[in-house]
């Protein structure tokens, strides 16, 4: 099972995409940051999963995913258990703690975040760098678009990889140079299709009146509600508690 | 050279749901051998299975009473097949899959000009032209030779008409025909009343149960039920009275015509 | 009213082999569906793009309504939709609710006014449930209906489909022509078809044929079907009309 959006209603749903991101990106800062000790970091990651689920997340598939880094999480649980002091339990277990708290954070916000959510808060983040002429909004309008045709060139390199392995391309070759030449049957139909499909979308997106130096209004609109304003204490402290060394030492 | 290709109870389930159930079919040499649907009904899982790239399926694929090996046996040309250019010149593309087998290329340049010549395309006036520089039809058809020229026994095409004009249709259409003495011709079609004629065998395919028919028969369903298939309303109306008959005419208007009157001439002379 | 008065049209560089629109008159109007047929490089798709303003005519005039597209669409205004051949291709926002509102936010409409049509158009076509949906996860007819939504959103006088058939299957296709008599006869919207599929012209009432970039046929179809042999070959001539035609040579 992916983990992809899947629509719903609640509580963390309803959140501002900005408070959502901000406190997804915090969380995931100060999990893979962690200074409170195992006891503490499996509690908020109960405390965390409880809140999802009461939000009416489906942790099941995200539980699923889990299994793709349990290796991972093996390795790291070992590497960071040996100590000084020979192997360490409590080690290996906040160190797991730290890499499974990380995935699960990206996966409920990955759940409850819509495309244009998070397109919203992508623009949002480099809005700041429009001062100096960066396109905020086209720039997310590539991602959008880079998204949407992920699968379907997915699916294109699928069929050609088909047809021209029938035809006899042998598509794993050797070392890095010769895998690089076997590959050609496979990249330039590929690239060619790609090419093709962006010419066609652009056409169509003229077609549609878009125009890049345009002023265009905005359908997606996202409100701060009260749960959006005591939703945002939670970045805020996560982010004090982080950045605390500094300022003792301006104290 | 093969004669048959045989599925036999071909399941093939994806995670939890049922991609193709329990079908049953043959292709056969010396005609086009047409496969028909929905969008969505499981023409790509057929054609993956066949082509060998989805390996987990209940039931099996024969070829001639063996167990059908794709690999090196079975071409594939999906819907523009020209996407697949790849090479600087027309002569390396349609000799691409020669190379591919380890020929030297004095082999291969009398094979790959016979071959163009066999598609329609002069060699002497296209040899070191672009692909891409050959017209819609042209480029089709040389598409068509470079998925061809290894002698695959069975050849797979998806859409093998779409996209061109009527010339460029009715050339193709020949071509197929053709191709039938040499290979297992399988076409997957929208359009199944453009190779009716040419076809000898039809695999329907739905997801309550797919069906393998001759032509007429499938006329015949086709015309009891337009859900199971939209004939032309002009068709249904000229053929309404003889809808039982076993051997309806192809959806051409001369055949259509001398049907009907066959029919009602044998009609009158009953009466 | 889609008028064409002279219009030359050719691609940048011009050599004597390149495809060039000749000196094309005609004029198309409301209440009838109207179609443009030709082969591979008759300049069927190049006359739609022409109506639709994407490209600037070098000689000549296109208007609609009297206006000409080309100037409108680079000023943001909008005459005629074009839906393209493969949805794949046309369909920007991820999800329906997205794409239906990308054309609106390029007309720059208010929140309020883009809500309202979504709503209503979504409905219409019977995307009401979808809205939310990701476009990936559409079958290959909802993707069709809602490039048709997404144009028809932005309330075109004109709507011009290129080639919209040819992804279909035989029971969308039935599917897709309920949609255009319904725009065509009920809700007074001009539509342009462009298609070569012998069936597709067969429901044609008017008819404009190209062949290598000169308009070699303009009329009804009742014209059409009397035009001559000489005219028939440059297209794809319907089954159905074969067989009224051994009919009629039957009864005279």
């Amino acid at each position: 099972m992916q983990i992809s959006y899947k629509p719903g209603n609640g509580l963390l749903y309803s959140l501002n995409p900005m408070i959502k991101g901000a406190i997804a990106f915090s969380a995931i800062v100060f999990f893979s940051l962690n200074t409170l000790g195992l006891v503490a970091m499996t509690a908020i990651t109960a405390v965390m999963l409880l809140v999802s689920r009461l939000s009416g997340v489906e942790l099941g598939d995200i539980f699923m995913s889990v299994r793709r880094i349990l290796l991972l999480l093996a390795i790291v649980g070992l590497i960071q258990g040996f100590g000084a002091e020979g192997f360490s339990l409590v080690d290996a277990c906040a160190a797991m703690i730290r890499i499974l708290g990380v995935f699960l954070v990206a996966g409920v916000y990955v759940t409850v975040s819509s495309q244009s959510e998070l397109t919203f808060f992508w623009e949002a983040c480099f809005r700041p760098l429009g001062l100096i002429g960066f396109p905020a909004r086209e720039f997310a309008l590539v991602m959008v678009i880079a998204v949407r045709f992920f699968p379907v060139i997915l699916g294109e390199i699928d069929r050609i990889r088909m047809a021209q392995v029938a035809r006899g391309a042998k598509l794993d070759g050797g070392g890095l140079l010769a895998s690089a030449a076997a590959l050609m049957p496979l990249m330039i139909p590929t690239l060619t299709q790609a090419i093709i499909r962006a010419g066609e979308l652009a056409i169509a997106m003229e077609a549609r009146g878009y125009r890049v130096s345009a002023q265009r209004t905005r359908y997606q609109r996202f409100r701060f509600g009260i749960v959006d304003l005591f939703a945002i204490l939670i970045p805020v402290m996560l982010l004090a508690y982080l950045l605390r060394p500094f300022f003792y030492t301006a104290g | 050279m093969l004669e048959r290709l045989e599925l036999k109870d071909l399941t093939v389930r994806y995670g939890r749901n049922i991609l193709l159930k329990n079908l049953c079919g043959s292709f056969s040499r010396r005609q086009i051998n047409l496969v028909v649907g929905r969008a969505g009904s499981g023409k790509s899982t057929l054609l993956r299975v066949l082509a060998g790239f989805h390996k987990e399926y209940e039931g099996s694929v024969l070829a001639d009473g063996q167990v059908f090996e794709p690999s090196g046996n079975i071409s594939l040309a999906f819907q523009n097949p020209e996407a697949l250019f790849f090479n600087g010149t027309v002569a390396e593309e349609v000799g691409y899959a020669l190379k591919m087998r380890k020929m030297s290329a004095r082999e291969i340049e009398p094979i790959a000009r016979q071959w163009l010549q066999k598609w329609g395309l002069d060699p002497d006036r296209c040899w070191l032209n672009h692909p891409l520089e050959l017209s819609g039809g042209e480029k089709r058809r040389l598409a068509l030779a470079a998925c061809t020229v290894f002698l695959p026994p069975v050849v797979l095409l998806d859409e093998p008409l779409a996209g061109l004009d009527a010339q460029g249709q009715r050339d193709l259409i020949s071509l197929l025909s053709g191709m039938a003495t040499d290979h297992i011709v399988i076409v997957v079609t929208h359009e199944p009343e453009l190779l009716l004629e040419q076809s000898g065998s039809l695999l329907y395919l739905h997801a309550d149960g797919c069906k393998s028919l001759k032509p007429a028969e499938f006329l015949r369903l086709a015309l009891a039920d337009s859900s199971f298939f939209p004939l032309p309303e002009w068709y249904r109306y000229a053929v309404r009275h003889f809808a039982q008959s076993s051997d309806l005419p192809n959806l051409r208007a001369d055949d259509v015509y001398r049907f009907v009157k066959t029919r009602e001439r044998m009609h009158a002379d009953q009466l | 009213m889609i008028v064409f008065d002279q219009v030359s049209f050719w691609y940048k560089d011009l050599t004597e082999t390149s495809f060039r629109l000749k000196e094309v008159s005609f004029s198309l109007a409301k209440g009838c569906i109207n179609g443009i047929i030709g082969g591979n490089g008759s300049g069927k798709s190049t006359v739609a793009r022409l109506m639709t303003g994407l490209m600037p005519v070098n000689s000549g005039t296109v208007t609609v309504f009297g206006k000409d597209p080309y100037h409108q669409l680079l000023h943001s205004g909008f005459l005629a939709g074009i839906i393209f051949q493969n949805p794949e291709n046309q369909i920007v926002g991820a999800t329906v609710e997205e794409d239906l509102a990308f054309g609106l936010e390029n007309l720059g409409l208010s929140h309020a006014e883009m809500h309202c049509r979504i709503i209503e158009t979504a409905a219409r076509f019977g995307l009401g449930s979808l809205l939310r949906e990701p476009v990936a996860n559409l079958s290959g007819g909802q993707k069709q209906l809602l490039c048709i939504a997404s144009v028809m959103v932005m309330e075109p006088a004109w709507v011009i489909f290129d080639e919209p058939t040819s992804h279909l299957d035989p029971w969308s296709r039935i599917d897709f022509w309920k949609i255009i008599d319904e725009f065509v006869h009920h809700h007074d919207l001009g539509v342009v078809i462009v298609s070569q599929l012998a069936e597709d012209l067969a429901r044609y009432e008017r008819i404009l044929g190209f062949s290598s970039g000169s308009l070699l046929f303009q009329g009804s179809r009742e014209e059409f079907k009397q035009a001559g042999a000489e005219i028939h070959e440059h297209f794809n001539y319907p089954e159905e009309w074969k067989y009224e035609q051994l009919l009629a040579a039957e009864h005279a």
